[in-house]
């Protein structure tokens, strides 16, 4: 099993980067622009426990790339003044990368999400794993699934932004 | 009631809530002993989430931890989650199966029928120890199609004398014969007082949600049912989505089950239960009042046994973007349970206008959108605090 190369690790975390600044400005055609433009692409946060019970339900399901897009429409649009805001720092680390079917590479890695709300104090909202397949594109890494699994088993707060 | 509990004069006009009851320890405190330990049935869990013999979920009534136990006979039991030895937590996981709960402190043991089965060193205990004695203290049970209540007072009313008038709305929304499939929660914190929660979870005036105007959906024909202990039930017509372009993939919102004409379900359970049926979502939220600033939730999702594959596909993407605490059409109402909360902050009153049809007694007519419809709620929850409305005499507590 050949090991990803230094070029592909590189791909691959400028991705994570691009995907957490994205997030940490509130960037949603950001966010997008990290999955691949195929029609397969996909983007689930699921509670662990349910994950670890293999129970499908998740917080977010975007099984295709339609659902990536009017997720973008639903924050970006429908839900705009309707929630305090609140900002995120991403602390993203790779902790695996090894090959995937069709030249594509799977990689895991752990997150934490800081919060802080406007004129509020800083607080944890989730920490978890991402599992994401990526594709690497001739503009780049981008995630043909990402499948962000939190630990948190209770949130803290309601949530607008993906994980 | 108790002498001695929280002193609060209530509003003369009937459509008025004083918006320190949102706030009060006090007042959080004395609800736990007269609402959340008193003579209410609490919707604790669904079969579905714990169907085999042996299968148990951890809960939280009110602040009593406990455990919902589905025994090797069969019997689905509620046993308060602490050892009758020394009182140690007995079960930490949130779910799982066991043929007993065993204590790590000194080892004694419990059948999943709550009998006291092992307790070494017994010869040294007390000379009037019997193990028959010390099995797990139960709390009273009974089931609606699955749906699992508990109560911890002997006088609480039969469960279904209790449910009312909800009971045709409730059988709908759990499938009819109650048969629902476990697909997964979404857990949450609400920074809001449980009772600005289940004011405003479950059935509220259109106007909130952007989403609904934008896909040009809006309910049907419908109607609100109020009890006088507290129970509202909808029922409402669910007219296809009208600017389903709006979306790339309208197939989530679709509507593939059965009963077109009468798609959409709330009932808000006294105290702080909502269970929903909109399009093909089944959904039961089982809320925790954590402190009186803090109300927990677990938004329980189902299927039906029958469903097939594509049914129970589409049951999973549209019941995880639709409705809980980031879906599509209720992410902002999360958002108000915690501006109520926060804008309580402040002297005087909140006062429903909505259907509002007179301010000194209450009436039992309410139209589908009648914001007033929480009204006999509110009243319901005034008698079992205790607190007297300004003019009926009394101190305000009883």
């Amino acid at each position: 099993m050949a090991m990803p190369s230094d070029a592909g690790l590189g791909a691959v975390d400028a991705l994570q980067q691009a995907y957490a600044a994205a997030l940490d400005r509130a960037d949603m055609a950001g966010w997008l622009a990290c999955f691949a433009t195929t029609e397969a692409a996909g983007y689930v946060c699921i509670a662990a426990e349910n994950d670890a019970r293999d129970l499908g339900l998740a917080l977010m399901l975007d099984d295709c790339r339609a659902r990536l897009e009017d997720r973008v429409t639903f924050i970006t649009q429908v839900w705009a003044g309707t929630f305090q805001a609140y900002r995120t720092r991403h602390l993203v680390y790779r902790t695996g990368c090894r090959p995937g079917p069709d030249g594509t590479l799977d990689v895991t890695s752990n997150f934490a999400i800081m919060m802080t709300p406007e004129g509020g104090s800083t607080t944890v909202l989730a920490a978890g794993e991402y599992r994401d397949r990526v594709v690497l594109e001739a503009r780049g890494a981008r995630f043909l699934h990402k499948r962000a699994v939190y630990d948190t088993t209770v949130l803290p707060r309601y949530v607008v932004y993906p994980f | 009631m108790s002498a001695g509990g929280p002193s609060l004069r209530w509003p003369a006009r009937v459509n008025e809530i004083p918006k320190e009851v949102f706030l009060r320890p006090d007042i959080f405190e004395a609800e736990l002993q007269r609402i959340f330990y008193g003579g209410q049935w609490h919707a604790l869990a669904h079969l579905g989430e714990l169907p085999e013999p042996g299968d148990f979920k951890t809960m939280v009534l009110g602040r009593m931890p406990v455990i919902v136990a589905h025994g090797d006979d069969g019997t689905v039991r509620v046993f308060v989650n602490s050892c009758t030895h020394r009182g140690n937590q007995l079960e930490t996981a949130s779910c799982g199966r066991r043929t007993e709960f065993e204590c790590p402190y000194h080892r004694w043991a419990f059948a999943n029928d709550g009998r006291l089965i092992g307790c070494p060193g017994a010869r040294e205990f007390a000379p009037d120890f019997d193990k028959a004695d010390h099995g797990l203290r139960q709390l009273r049970v009974a089931q609606f199609f699955g749906l699992i209540f508990a109560t911890a007072d002997r006088d609480t009313p039969p469960l279904e004398a209790w449910l009312g008038a909800t009971v045709s709305a409730l059988q709908d929304i759990l499938g009819g014969d109650g048969r629902l499939r476990l697909l997964g929660y979404q857990k949450v914190r609400y920074a809001s007082n449980w009772k600005a929660y289940a004011d405003n979870d479950g059935y509220h005036a259109p106007l909130l949600h952007t989403g609904f105007r934008l896909l040009q959906w809006q309910g049907g024909q419908g109607s609100q049912t109020v009890t006088d202990n507290g129970h509202l039930a909808f029922k409402v017509q669910l007219k296809p989505v009208q600017n389903a372009g709006f979306l790339r993939d309208p197939s989530l919102v679709a509507f593939k089950g059965v009963d077109p004409q009468n798609g959409s379900r709330v009932v808000q359970l006294f105290p702080a239960t909502v269970l929903t049926k909109h399009l093909d979502v089944i959904n039961l939220r089982f809320a925790i009042p954590t402190s009186v600033d803090e109300t927990e939730v677990h938004y329980a999702y189902f299927a039906h046994q029958d469903d097939d594959a594509e049914l129970l596909r589409h049951r999973i993407r549209q019941s995880s973007n639709l409705l809980g605490p980031c879906g599509v059409i209720s992410m902002e109402d999360a958002a108000i349970f915690q501006r109520i909360h926060v804008g309580s902050r402040s002297p005087g009153n909140a006062a429903f206008q909505k259907g509002v049809k007179r301010l000194d007694t209450l009436w039992h007519d309410f139209g589908q959108n009648d914001e007033a419809g929480n009204l006999p709620k509110w009243d319901y929850y005034r008698r079992v605090m205790g607190f007297a409305r300004a003019g009926e005499g009394g101190d305000g507590h009883a």
